[in-house]
């Protein structure tokens, strides 16, 4: 399970020498214009930047792969589902079920959008540290007050999934086998019960170890951000290419995918 | 259970992000400071719980556990779904960064039903009934989110009927599960540090 996304920011490359407020803002536009579009031939522009994007961060292909093949799991059904069941003509018969080519362009327009805007996620948090990444956003007007839950969540996840994994070694020692029984769901709660108890009570610990350093709600941090020209300028590419991809999306040279009431 | 991104028209997603707005704003009212790290706390254990897997028939299922945080968090229940739902899209691509309104809406919403189902248990008094109020709130929980996310599919195009439908009906076994496990749970939880659990009532005996 690769939980630390951030495995990566050191290595040396255009993305990761971004300035994190620029890039975050700059590649939040680029997501949200590759949401917007709703035409084939422009989410295949978008799919070739996201892809470009991410060979210029330098993170290595197995990572990506392997934060892909969650998202994988959820968007390969639709090809299946999506001509069977979709309404109007269809061109020709499987098993009764009529197949639209319709539906099928369907499937492969949210393919693309969702693989591409994955990409696009993966570098800009896999590009610098999470909790520079967390600053940034802070700097970007996010509440204060979610940013921190954001950071102390993030440290806790690898502190929890440890004892996680040794409670549940525990478990094996003594001859649990997860079956689908009333048996299996009551130890399950137990278990998830017993964690929170134990997760707390840590958390418990270590935040009366906080408030006796002085914490007042506010995380302080060396941090420094500063943008030069150059992370000006990249930001400017990449907002006049968003704005690009949608406004060739809407120029009605190509057809949009029907979608309920556009 | 996450709706993923792309799927979604425009409008949808766009309204998923006004309704989350809205109710972080006003579940978060006044939120005190010692309240940060207790949210942050289930917020983690939701995320990592959420990797348990659950034997079912020849397949397995993962937990989904939001009728939990609300029977654990109350009000507050929905602050602590969204951030998992934006530690989720920022780690895993799981959802994705477009859909995180829409998606806290459907796991935090159902959270926030399941604790007012929870809350119902002050009317009754038997013995179990920790167990029986945590099972019908788990039960609501996933239903509620189950029907939030047919609602937003239907309301994307008449293409998306179909696989509405698959996932009202993948939410029947899911319910019965989480049903258990939360039910277990919160009757664990009444026995061994019952202040943790939400809406407790104060009652201080005379004499």
């Amino acid at each position: 399970m690769a939980l630390d996304i951030d495995r990566y920011h050191s290595v040396d490359s255009v993305v990761n020498r971004w300035d994190p407020r620029t890039k975050i803002a700059a590649l939040g536009i680029l997501i949200f214009s590759i949401a917007l579009v709703k035409t084939l031939p422009m989410a295949l522009v978008g799919f070739a930047v996201a892809v470009l994007l991410i060979r210029l961060t330098a993170l290595p292909w197995h990572f990506i792969f392997h934060g892909l093949s969650f998202v994988l799991i959820f968007l390969v059904p639709f090809f299946f589902i999506m001509p069977l069941s979709y309404p109007g003509e269809s061109a020709f018969e499987i098993l009764g079920l009529g197949f639209a080519w319709e539906g099928l362009r369907l499937a492969t327009l949210i393919f693309i959008k969702a693989i591409s805007i994955v990409l696009v996620t993966y570098a800009i948090f896999g590009s610098s540290r999470f909790d520079i990444s967390m600053l940034a956003l802070q700097h970007l007007r996010c509440p204060k007050v979610v940013v921190q839950m954001l950071l102390f969540t993030y440290r806790y996840t690898f502190v929890f999934l440890d004892e996680m994994r040794r409670m549940h070694t525990s478990m094996q020692a003594r001859g649990f086998i997860a079956r689908a029984n009333m048996k299996t769901m009551t130890i399950l709660g137990h278990f998830v019960g017993t964690l929170l108890i134990r997760s707390f009570e840590r958390t418990d610990r270590v935040f009366k170890a906080m408030l006796s350093k002085g914490y007042q709600g506010e995380l302080h941090s060396m941090v420094e951000f500063h943008s030069h020209g150059i992370d000006y300028a990249k930001a400017v590419v990449v907002v006049v290419f968003s704005l690009a991809l949608v406004v060739g999306d809407f120029s009605g040279q190509w057809p949009q995918a029907v979608q309920g009431w556009y | 259970m996450h709706i993923s991104e792309g799927i979604l028209t425009t409008p949808v997603w766009l309204a998923g992000y006004a309704g989350t707005a809205v109710l972080a704003a006003v579940t978060m009212r006044k939120l005190d400071m010692e309240e940060v790290p207790k949210i942050s706390v289930i917020t983690a254990v939701f995320f990592i719980a959420s990797l348990i897997k659950v034997p079912l028939g020849p397949a397995s299922i993962h937990l989904i556990l939001n009728g939990l945080v609300g029977v654990v968090l109350g009000w507050r229940a929905f602050a602590a779904i969204m951030l998992g739902i934006i530690l989720q899209a920022i780690i895993f691509g799981h959802g994705g960064i477009t859909v995180i309104g829409i998606n806290s809406l459907m796991l935090g919403g159902g959270a926030l039903i399941a604790y007012m189902v929870w809350q119902q248990r002050h009317r009754f008094s038997f013995k179990k009934r920790e167990l029986v109020f945590g099972a019908l709130a788990g039960a609501a929980g996933t239903i509620s989110s189950g029907l939030v996310l047919a609602g937003a599919l239907i309301t994307t195009g008449e293409e998306f009927y179909a696989i509405a439908a698959t996932v009202l009906a993948a939410h029947v076994p899911i319910m019965l599960i989480e049903a258990a496990v939360v039910g277990s749970s919160a009757a664990f939880l009444y026995k061994t540090k019952p202040d943790i659990l939400a809406g407790r009532r104060q009652t201080v005996k005379e004499g």
